[in-house]
């Protein structure tokens, strides 16, 4: 009779876990991180009475959640994958759209070029020259906008990159601290609760950054980076660190517990995907917008340099831009040399950073070496000055370098911000030719001027005018506004050089022949250099020659695009596994609530059952105890 | 067996049709903007196209504009040319009538005030400036009046010999204004050729007429030691020898000196050229022979203030003046040439604007239309998306409406 009681209510104890269970699986049924739970009942120990055995109920063994550490472990991973995804998938988004915005570019060049067409048109109108240096304040504003844009996003980028380090830190203490309670709570049973929170973290943690979690034989978690750094063991976690890149201190780098520099090595999750953003999408774009920018300006200052201006002066530069960047690093020794950096062919520059070192002398060139920021190797050629050049950049030298000394070189990332008009005077603009030369009018020989040209514009006796007298057998002299003479032989079709002029002859001059060459001060309305700065709208200064500014922006154009049609795709792709790794892990972990509504039934019927099975033990104790008192 | 997850079918719907308001507002997006590409990263290569497209279209409606600008620069110079050509045809008939009618010296006097007029009016001509102001005729100078008339009448020139170009194209141009100099300075003396000019000390009536070029091979060979700078002197009964600079002989073809008896109205030739006279010359009278070279030009208002002096100055009828007239008529006629040689060029000139203009209009076609295909949507495509994409959706939210009412819970409540 007793033991009857004692199964019912064994029943009946079970069937309350049971429906609690049931109870708070509904209740948590949209409860993020939360697993299903179920009762496991094992059948209470029997008593052998020596000829038979009768059971002696139910017991509750566990409550248990539904998990799969391979499905779970798969939802981590492709979750690095998605918000990796994401966050490269909305920065390249707000760069397209500053491009579609800003997009003018390609408009305010070609304005700024036909800006000087007009002048040609009219070369001493001074409406058109000040129209022409409008264009040329808006094209610079332009740049400067879209610059602008794009350094903001740089400095939004390395302030997320610190903003992520330190949730990556809150998050592994967290875990840290789970770790060490579930370490306790497992000598009791299945804290599944916390087994839930932690996974839970494990979770927006791979969101961050990608880890890899194993799960230890006392039910902790040990998590590690993507690089193989220890974040979580047991209940100590390891906290990352955000700090300044060694070179560019604007630029935010992440380091390790020990201290060592692992950005480089961090790959997934939001944080994977702003360093992989900052180094492959947007310092690229803000190098080559700046190769655009100083393009521009080298090409138009050193057209001008071969005019007169309308005061009858050597053109001006019309813009200003800022020097290649030359950054030292902070582990150089404190009496390292002062690198300076110049662009000394634009044509040969490319969109790279640079790391200059010095490596010991005896070793690389006079003891320097150069690779770009991604590790190549690029020579370098020591100039009879004691500079360097290597792709377009001259870098000088002073002060005594210590062997191990670095610095990074960031020849255009600045370029675009920082490029402004600095011509005021609308008649500074450079539309004359520089020269003119005659030929004598006493000239016995068929020679004629076919052309007088700049072949270098910085040659201080360009316009102080010279006289080309020919002798016999085509010697000939200059003599130039000092009084200073020089001599050659005339080769037919061959230029006479002299003073920065070339001078181009056809035709035969003849002994005593004499060509004046001088200033074009009488031609002053005269347009062949505003021609020619018109026509850099197609000259290709960049790439060795082979791509115009405007070609550069187009380019530029197709590569931001690039970066966003691929991060668009990859987020599509990684939406679609990442729905279904939850998919899988939901299908197992989540809450059902159909099947609960029919385990609430099957439990409650459970219940009535066992109470069903008390309440007979009571009448039949009543019907024995009734029987007696009869009997 | 599938077990679904409650909460993630209610995620997935949601997900579901978040994702389809996004393509809705995409395509809606497309229609209403009419482009394909809003951002570049909608298509790269597109949006590449896009700037390299645009930029041709804004050059060629730079060139277009150039063409423009040059086009009316070399019209007005046309139409100053014609009005140069109309006033020096006056001048050469007054110059015609006084040579060949018997005037008086009032009459004369009169056709030197014609001339006067017309010198000025040349030298206003002259001083044309296009739409901006900026001369036609100075060359690449900053100067306004590149042809300053002195007190005295004669002129001279202030511009330079340059001349200003437009781009029409790459690597294409054309001159949009010609330099005065050329026009109306720099003019060959004489018939273009040589100068032959009866002596100032001639006593006889020998008056020097038509003379050209008539062999061109012995003119070069003549000048092939230097420019020809003869004279011929008469002796008495219209002989006459040859003599060059240095007062030695000129010889014929065979070595003989030119010698001959000159008759009235006659020609005498030379070294491949031939000069025609009449009246008769007195023992010692001289014609001079001088082939041209670049120090031996005359410009038109010298020739035309030579004439005014003579007129003014001169004898109805007189030898001197008949030589006179007859030289600057000569000069008058080279004046014409250039003129109307730079006229012929200037049309020409025209010519290739308006081809090149024509051609940009074409290209801007094409290019637009290659933009537009590169650039705008496909209206029918993109509306089909538009209305597939609603029927989508409008799906989507009606099979979430049934089954978030199916739930085991209707049924066992009570």
């Amino acid at each position: 009779m007793s033991s009857m009681l004692n199964i019912g209510i064994s029943g009946l104890n079970a069937a309350q876990v049971a429906l609690s269970t049931v109870s708070n699986n509904i209740a948590n049924a949209s409860t993020s991180g939360y697993s299903e739970e179920s009762v496991m009942q094992v059948e209470s120990v029997t008593q052998n009475t020596g000829r038979y055995t009768v059971g002696s109920g139910v017991n509750v063994a566990a409550v248990q959640r539904a998990y799969s550490q391979y499905l779970t472990s798969a939802l981590w991973s492709s979750n690095s994958s998605l918000q990796s995804a994401t966050t490269m998938s909305n920065l390249t988004g707000t760069l397209n759209s500053s491009f579609s915005s800003s997009g003018n570019l390609q408009t305010s060049l070609d304005n700024f070029y036909s800006g000087f067409s007009s002048v040609a048109n009219s070369p001493s109108l001074a409406s058109t020259r000040q129209a022409a240096l409008g264009t040329a304040s808006s094209l610079t504003a332009t740049y400067n906008t879209l610059g602008q844009q794009l350094s903001q996003q740089s400095s939004q980028v390395n302030a997320q990159i610190g903003g992520t380090v330190t949730s990556i830190n809150t998050l592994t203490s967290q875990i840290a601290q789970l770790n060490g309670q579930i370490g306790q709570a497992s000598l009791g049973g299945n804290p599944n609760t916390l087994l839930d929170q932690r996974d839970q973290l494990v979770q927006q943690l791979s969101g961050l950054t990608g880890v890899s979690a194993v799960t230890e034989s006392n039910g902790t978690v040990s998590v590690y980076t993507s690089a193989g750094g220890t974040l979580v063991s047991g209940n100590q976690s390891y906290n990352l660190s955000s700090g300044a890149n060694q070179y560019d201190p604007t630029s935010t780098d992440v380091f390790d517990s020990s201290g060592n520099d692992v950005t480089a090595q961090l790959s997934g999750g939001s944080l994977g995907a702003l360093i992989s953003y900052r180094n492959t999408v947007l310092e690229p774009a803000q190098n080559q917008l700046g190769q655009s920018a100083l393009a521009l300006a080298t090409s138009v200052n050193a057209q001008q340099a071969q005019g007169l201006d309308l005061n009858g002066k050597q053109g001006q530069p019309i813009f200003s831009v800022s020097s290649p960047a030359v950054l030292p690093s902070s582990k150089n020794s404190a009496t390292a040399a002062t690198v300076t950096a110049s662009v000394s062919d634009v044509s040969q520059t490319t969109s790279s950073d640079y790391i200059l070192s010095y490596t010991g002398s005896g070793t690389g060139t006079n003891g320097w070496s150069l690779s770009t920021t991604a590790g190549q190797s690029v020579a370098l050629t020591a100039n009879a000055d004691g500079t360097l050049s290597a792709n377009g950049l001259t870098f000088s030298v002073s002060g005594t370098a210590q062997t191990g000394d670095s610095y990074e070189i960031e020849p255009t990332r600045n370029a675009a911000t920082s490029l402004a008009v600095t011509m005021t005077d609308p008649s500074g603009i450079a539309a004359a030719a520089a020269l003119t030369a005659t030929a004598a009018t006493a000239n016995t020989g068929t020679g004629e001027v076919s052309s007088i040209g700049v072949s270098d514009a910085t040659n201080s006796n360009l316009l102080a005018g010279a006289t080309v007298t020919f002798g016999a057998g085509g010697a000939y002299t200059v003599t130039d506004g000092s009084g200073n003479t020089t001599t050659g032989t005339y080769t037919a079709g061959q230029p006479i050089t002299a003073d920065g002029w070339s001078l181009s002859l056809s035709g035969a001059p003849a002994s005593g022949d004499k060509f004046a060459i001088a200033a074009n001060t009488n031609g002053l309305n005269d347009n062949s250099n505003a021609l020619s700065l018109a026509a850099l709208s197609n000259s290709k200064v960049l790439d060795g020659g082979t791509t115009s500014v405007i070609g550069s922006y187009a380019n530029l154009t197709a590569q931001v695009g690039t970066a966003g049609s691929q991060a668009t795709a990859a987020l599509t792709t990684q939406t679609s596994l990442y729905n279904q790794a939850e998919s899988s892990q939901q299908s197992l972990a989540g809450v059902n609530l159909n099947q609960e509504a029919a385990n609430l039934v099957q439990f409650q019927q459970a219940y009535q059952a066992s109470a069903q099975v008390i309440s007979t033990a009571q009448q039949l104790f009543t019907s024995l105890i009734t029987a007696i008192q009869d009997g | 067996m599938m077990r679904i997850s409650t909460s993630w079918m209610y995620q997935q719907s949601v997900t579901t049709m978040l994702n389809q308001e996004g393509e809705l507002s995409n395509t809606q997006n497309q229609v209403s903007t009419g482009l394909r590409i809003s951002v570049p990263s909608d298509d790269p290569t597109g949006a590449a196209q896009v700037v390299s497209l645009n930029h041709v279209l804004a050059e060629n409606t730079g060139y277009t504009n150039n063409i423009t600008a040059a086009n009316t620069r070399l019209s007005t110079e046309t139409s100053a040319l014609s009005s140069v050509t109309n006033l020096l045809n006056s001048a050469n008939d007054i110059g015609l009538s006084a040579i060949n009618s018997s005037l008086s010296s009032s009459d004369l006097s009169n056709m030197a005030t014609q001339l006067t007029q017309l010198r000025d009016q040349l030298v206003q001509l002259a001083n044309t400036t296009d739409g901006n102001g900026s001369p036609l005729f100075a060359g690449t100078s900053t100067t306004a009046t590149p042809f300053v008339q002195s007190s005295s009448g004669s002129v001279t020139y202030a511009g330079n010999n340059q001349q200003s170009l437009t781009a029409i194209g790459q690597g294409l141009q054309v001159a949009n204004s010609d330099p005065g100099s050329s026009v109306f300075m720099d003019i060959p003396a004489g018939n273009g050729s040589f100068v032959a000019s009866a002596g100032s000390g001639n006593t006889g009536t020998l008056v020097v007429g038509a003379n050209s070029v008539t062999d061109t091979t012995a003119w070069t060979a003549a000048n092939a030691s230097g420019p020809v700078n003869d004279t011929i002197t008469f002796g008495a009964n219209g002989t006459y020898a040859v003599t060059d600079a240095n007062g030695n002989p000129v010889n014929d073809a065979n070595g003989n000196p030119i010698t001959g008896t000159y008759q009235d109205g006659g020609s005498i030739t030379f070294d491949g050229l031939s000069v025609t006279m009449s009246g008769s010359p007195a023992a010692g009278d001289t014609v001079s022979v001088n082939a041209d070279t670049a120090q031996n030009t005359q410009n038109v208002f010298t020739t035309l203030n030579n004439m005014i002096t003579a007129l003014q100055s001169g004898n109805a009828n007189s030898t001197s003046l008949n030589n006179t007239l007859n030289r600057q008529l000569e000069s008058l006629n080279q004046a014409m040439t250039s003129v109307s040689n730079t006229q012929v060029s200037v049309g020409s000139r025209i010519d290739t604007l308006q081809q090149q203009q024509s051609s940009y209009s074409d290209l801007s076609v094409t290019y637009q239309s290659a933009l537009s295909d590169v650039q705008n949507v496909d209206m029918a495509t993109a509306i089909s998306n538009l209305s597939l994409q609603s029927t989508a959706l409008q799906a989507s939210q009606q099979v979430f409406a049934k089954v978030q009412g199916l739930s085991l819970f209707n049924y066992i409540q009570s």
